[in-house]
């Protein structure tokens, strides 16, 4: 090695030096970024734990199909499968529920291959008095014509389905539905107006409250709240395959 | 200046992100709902999703605020934006009336539509506040600048 040569080694081995500076630089920064990367991911499945164990929505705990104080029952006791539907009279998706699934669990009701109750309930008090009039008349009906009849009412309140933004069904109206469903009008119409289903209105509601149900339409196959399908016509689908 | 300006970005959108993620928390059973109302995501996700966002709102909205991994935040930052856009914009394409659940609550709204022109809006903005943070090399008093230094370029966060 000449001496002329000398400075460019230094130079050389410099560079070299704060090449070696950087890349061990560069190493402490990726290996803090990591762990921070890694601390985040930490934080966030705790979260998910936490969120997890904070969510409710399949903690619903309801007396099977027949069992209920507050429904509608359809099927026959022994049947293998139980279904039980939390609704509103004036649940939009409800309506979108009831009309992808009716015929089918009337079917497999009939079939014996289900028991289905039905439990409306004052969801929307806070968009109108609909849900909870419509839910009285109900229970008049229910109450005084029976089941068949109230079924009936059932479902003739979904085909005459209010918007929620309204207008809204008179009690008139809802009488009327009642007697096109075969009921009494004297008979309801006294009920009714004596307000008799107002109060079998209120304590459903708290027992779907108790029971946990936070939305409507909550379905509960066998049990557990079934919640398998993008839409109301998935759901529906998917209910009635498991039936079948 | 323009680093400043970051900051302020940062700041923005990190505190809207810990809001929003801070209000959901503590009921996931409605951000689970809320997430179903909007009809998109096959059954088995919705759930997980619910639970997971409020989670990852305030993971995004901490780092965004304290600075941390800069760039990489404020492009989940962004990617979650562009998502609620398309979400909101999908549920108005199909005339589905829901609240956006952004800040808790969800499911039906009679109103919604006359709403969604706004919440895109605003999603747009804190989208774009999110890329031009993410754009930024660095931005003011971040943690990034006091654990990483300024020996060496930025590279990618």
């Amino acid at each position: 090695m000449s001496k002329k040569n000398r400075p460019v080694g230094r130079t050389e081995r410099a560079a070299a030096a704060v090449h070696e500076m950087q890349r061990q630089e560069r190493r402490r920064r990726n290996l803090m970024v990591g762990g921070v990367v890694v601390a985040l991911l930490v934080i966030v499945l705790g979260g998910y734990a936490l969120s997890r164990s904070l969510d409710t929505s399949d903690d619903v705990k309801a007396p099977a199909a027949g069992g209920g104080d507050y429904g509608l029952t359809i099927g026959p006791s022994d049947a293998p499968h139980d279904v039980v539907v939390y609704e509103d009279f004036l649940c939009p998706y409800c309506g979108e529920l009831e009309k992808a699934s009716r015929s089918d669990l009337a079917k497999l009701a009939s079939e014996g291959k289900v028991r289905v109750e039905y439990r409306p309930f004052n969801l929307l008090s806070s968009i109108s008095d609909y849900s909870e009039r419509s839910a009285a008349v109900f229970a008049v009906v229910l109450d005084k014509s029976g089941p068949e009849v109230a079924k009936k009412l059932h479902d003739l309140l979904y085909e005459n389905q209010p918007s929620e933004s309204g207008p809204f069904p008179s009690d008139d109206d809802l009488i009327d539905l009642a007697v096109r469903a075969g009921a009494d009008e004297a008979v309801v119409r006294t009920g009714v107006e004596a307000g008799d289903g107002l109060d079998w209105v209120a304590r459903a509601t708290t027992a779907a409250q108790d029971a946990g149900v936070r939305g409507t339409p909550t379905v509960l196959l066998d049990g557990k709240v079934f919640q398998d399908g993008r839409t109301m016509d998935d759901l529906a689908a998917n209910l009635v395959d498991r039936l079948e | 200046m323009k680093e400043w300006v970051g900051l302020l970005a940062r700041l923005a959108t990190g505190a809207v992100w810990i809001v929003a993620g801070a209000v959901k928390l503590p009921d996931p059973a409605q951000s689970v709902d809320a997430v179903r109302a909007y009809q998109l995501l096959p059954s088995s996700l919705v759930q997980p999703v619910g639970q997971l966002l409020p989670v990852i709102e305030i993971v995004v909205g901490a780092t965004l605020v304290l600075g941390l991994l800069t760039r990489g935040s404020a492009i989940v930052s962004a990617l979650l934006f562009a998502a609620f856009i398309i979400g909101i914009a999908s549920v108005w394409a199909r005339g589905i009336s829901i609240d956006c659940g952004c800040f808790g609550g969800g499911g039906y709204d009679a109103d919604a539509t006359s709403k969604y022109p706004w919440e895109i809006a605003r999603d747009a903005a804190l989208l774009a506040a999110s890329l031009f943070v993410a754009w930024l090399p660095s931005t003011r008093l971040s943690l990034d600048r006091m654990m990483f230094g300024r020996a060496l370029e930025p590279e990618g966060l």
